[in-house]
């Protein structure tokens, strides 16, 4: 049993990241708790008080007690919580210490000093159950972000821990891993382990949990079953930030376009990777401005090297003609911008002022705190980028991009791993660039974003356009289709 | 090469050498080829053991490459011997100066390619215990090792940036090009950081037990050999002194 008993925590350091207070939480043995509650509720700090990152990795101030089986666990140094705990995180690409699947499923039993024949027979039964094996045998770096998922959870089930917390395990996969993902964590219920998620994405979860406990700024303000969670009215759940426990669609788009202008029209946009087989193969597409287009499909169906050809990051990938004038990959690069998934990558300056000023042609800061007011970030002027929070940083980037006068933006997963109510603004957003006549696409598994906020689908499958369609009432049919499909499929 | 980097995915086929035999070419081919010991007398011994990464390339399946780099070599090889005794002035000097430093560089170069596109983590962290190199620095050493190519992975993502924001030798802002490179670059390697020793700790990593290895290393003929031809050229050169 995992006993919290008047719990406060606070980073040190950080007084404004998000601690917990007055926590009380008793999980049974073999219970399956999903955590909830808007980014930054304290619902990551709950998993990390779990599994004894917090004190030994975190520190801060502590108050209260945790204890596992009646031990403290904050006198337990860590490498005995991993023995009971087991730890999946939320980037699958950063989680792993070897390049080699194989190693890596063995290295927590070869940390503890288990006996070879011992680690052997764990690693093989994990792979059995798991059914890991056309993942052995690689580097992490050709894998998948489901696959890295799935692999960074074979190896901590080889250690065989009675408990299991997970921390956003969903935000970089997409629907068909989702559901494996699923699996895995209804393999381990059945298996009698206690196990912890804490999590934005609920519908995958909701039948499997067997409570479902609400956060909001750190503390536990409700407790729910997963029916009372189905059958909560809309309004409510969206108050509380939640995102929607099921598949369903539930508000017609408003489909509405404007600034019915210019045509962007590909042709022959073809593009492969060295030595590989052909990655995008489009022979001719059409999309006209003024429209928010998703561009969905498995991982490894081509989106993102769309993206990169559509925005000149690619040489030699075919014709991009916009409203009759044929762009090259320079001009491409001036007239495209992609939204990158980590946004910390394109911001360089030391204030958020700069940031806007050196997209300019010509410096120009009135027209620069125009542009950041527009996109809430006035008050911000100057602080350094690197220290704003994921969605500042999102829309510093589109500030930026802005600035520049960029026409076409690609939007690369903007809202994974967000709540509902940062989806929300992120739609906003991308809504308010459709009315400037900007062309957008935007890449991402998140339905409720496409819904919320986009007028075109375009769905790809190995590299070609499998379908595109605009999302009126049989738009949305398909939409609907292609998301539950994928998620019986796998079943 | 940032797919194959530190993967066994890497090597399928050739000779299969030993973590340590690798470490042990890389050693002798910085001290002999690199560092130039044993002056002109061993000028013949140079090239023998620069032939060595050519056939580790080449049975590895790597043709392409071996046959670029027995090019590259032999072209600045005989570039020295032939060229450079015909010809006066400042081409000559430069052309002594980029084949002789391509001669030494290289061979180490391709080496050190080799042990890391063949070697995976968990051998490197057996070769190490084997060596009784304790763990304090085994682990920051692959630590680095595995970091590697995630940091090019985020180096080539700020490059993609900072071209769709036209910022480059040939664009703007020229002058402050290094520092807008290295401020993103340290943010996301640091938390990159963080979220490895997390995953890492809460595996037990650091436990106070002797770490086990479940993987298989060891001295095979193709080692022997490598070993037998290293242990030659040391001897010959202690008798050429």
């Amino acid at each position: 049993m995992i006993e919290f008993c008047d719990v406060s925590f606070s980073y040190a350091g950080d007084e404004n990241v998000d601690g917990v207070k007055n926590i009380n939480l008793k999980i049974k043995d073999g219970e399956c708790v999903l955590l909830c509650g808007e980014s930054g509720c304290g619902k990551t700090t709950v998993t990390r008080l779990v599994n004894g990152l917090i004190p030994h990795f975190y520190g801060g101030n502590l108050i209260g007690s945790v204890k596992y089986d009646g031990r403290q666990v904050s006198d337990i140094p860590l490498y005995d919580t991993a023995m009971t705990t087991g730890s999946v995180f939320q980037n699958p690409g950063t989680q792993f210490f070897n390049t080699d699947t194989d190693s890596e499923l063995a290295f927590g039993c070869e940390n503890l000093g288990f006996g070879k024949e011992e680690i052997k027979r764990r690693v093989e039964s994990t792979v059995k159950e798991m059914k890991l094996e056309p993942l052995l045998g690689k580097s992490i770096f050709n894998l998948s972000g489901g696959e890295k998922q799935k692999i960074a959870c074979g190896s901590v089930n080889a250690l065989l821990p009675k408990v299991m917390v997970l921390d956003e395990p969903s935000s970089n996969l997409d629907v068909a891993s989702i559901s494996d993902l699923r699996n895995i964590i209804m393999n381990w219920k059945k298996q009698g382990k206690t196990i912890i998620v804490a999590e934005h994405r609920l519908y995958y979860l909701v039948d499997v949990a067997d409570r479902i406990v609400y956060m909001k700024d750190g503390i536990i303000k409700g407790e729910f079953t997963s029916e009372e969670l189905i059958n909560m009215p809309n309004e409510k759940r969206r108050k509380m930030g939640l995102r929607r426990p099921t598949f369903r669609l539930e508000k017609k788009m408003d489909y509405e376009i404007s600034g019915q202008g210019k045509k962007l029209v590909l042709k022959d946009f073809c593009f492969s990777y060295r030595k590989k087989q052909e990655a995008l193969n489009i022979p001719s597409a059409e999309f006209s401005t003024g429209h928010v287009i998703a561009v969905i499909g498995r991982n490894g169906a081509g989106k993102s090297t769309f993206a990169r050809c559509v925005c000149g990051l690619e040489k030699r990938s075919g014709i991009l003609d916009f409203g009759g004038k044929k762009l090259g990959t320079g001009d491409r690069l001036k007239t495209c911008y992609m939204v990158m998934q980590d946004t910390g990558h394109q911001l360089f300056t030391e204030s958020v002022l700069d940031e806007v000023l050196l997209s300019m042609e010509k410096e120009d800061e009135k027209e620069a705190l125009l542009i950041l007011e527009r996109l809430d970030l006035k008050e911000y002027i100057d602080r350094h980028p690197q220290s704003l929070s994921g969605g500042q940083k999102q829309r510093l980037a589109i500030a930026s991009a802005l600035a520049a006068k960029k026409e076409i933006f690609v939007f690369d997963e903007p809202t994974s791993g967000l709540d509902f109510k940062h989806m929300e603004e992120v739609a906003a957003i991308l809504r308010e660039l459709k009315e400037k006549g900007k062309t957008i696409f935007v890449i991402t598994h998140d339905i409720e974003l496409i819904e919320s906020c986009c007028t075109d689908v375009l769905q790809l499958e190995a590299g070609r356009i499998a379908d595109q369609y605009p999302l009126d009432e049989m738009g949305e049919q398909k939409l609907f289709d292609f998301f539950s499909n994928r998620k019986q499929e796998k079943k | 090469m940032q797919r194959e980097f530190m993967s066994r995915e890497g090597q399928i086929k050739g000779l299969i050498l030993d973590p340590r035999t690798k470490l042990l070419l890389i050693l002798m081919i910085s001290v002999f080829v690199l560092g130039g010991a044993g002056g002109l007398k061993l000028f013949i011994l140079r090239p023998i053991l620069s032939f060595i990464p050519f056939v580790m390339l080449v049975t590895s399946g790597r043709v392409g490459q071996g046959m670029l780099y027995a090019l590259a070599y032999s072209t600045c090889y005989f570039a020295q011997i032939v060229l450079l005794p015909e010809m006066t002035g400042m081409g000559s000097a430069f052309i002594l100066i980029m084949s002789g430093a391509f001669c030494r560089f290289l061979p180490g170069f391709v080496t050190a390619y080799f042990f890391v596109s063949t070697t995976t983590v968990s051998e490197f962290m057996a070769a190490m215990e084997r060596m009784h190199i304790p763990d304090k620095i085994t682990i920051p050493l692959s630590v680095v090792f595995r970091f590697t190519p995630t940091v090019m992975e985020e180096a080539n993502a700020i490059g993609d940036a900072m071209k769709m924001r036209g910022i480059g030798i040939f664009g703007r802002k020229r002058k402050k090009l290094f520092e807008y490179r290295i401020i993103p670059m340290i943010t996301c390697s640091a938390k990159i950081g963080d979220n490895l020793s997390q995953a890492a700790l809460t595996r037990g990593l650091g436990a106070p037990v002797k770490r086990t290895n479940i993987c298989n290393i060891g001295f095979g003929f193709w080692d022997a050999v490598i070993i037998c031809i290293c242990i030659l050229v040391v001897v010959w050169s202690i008798a050429y002194m």
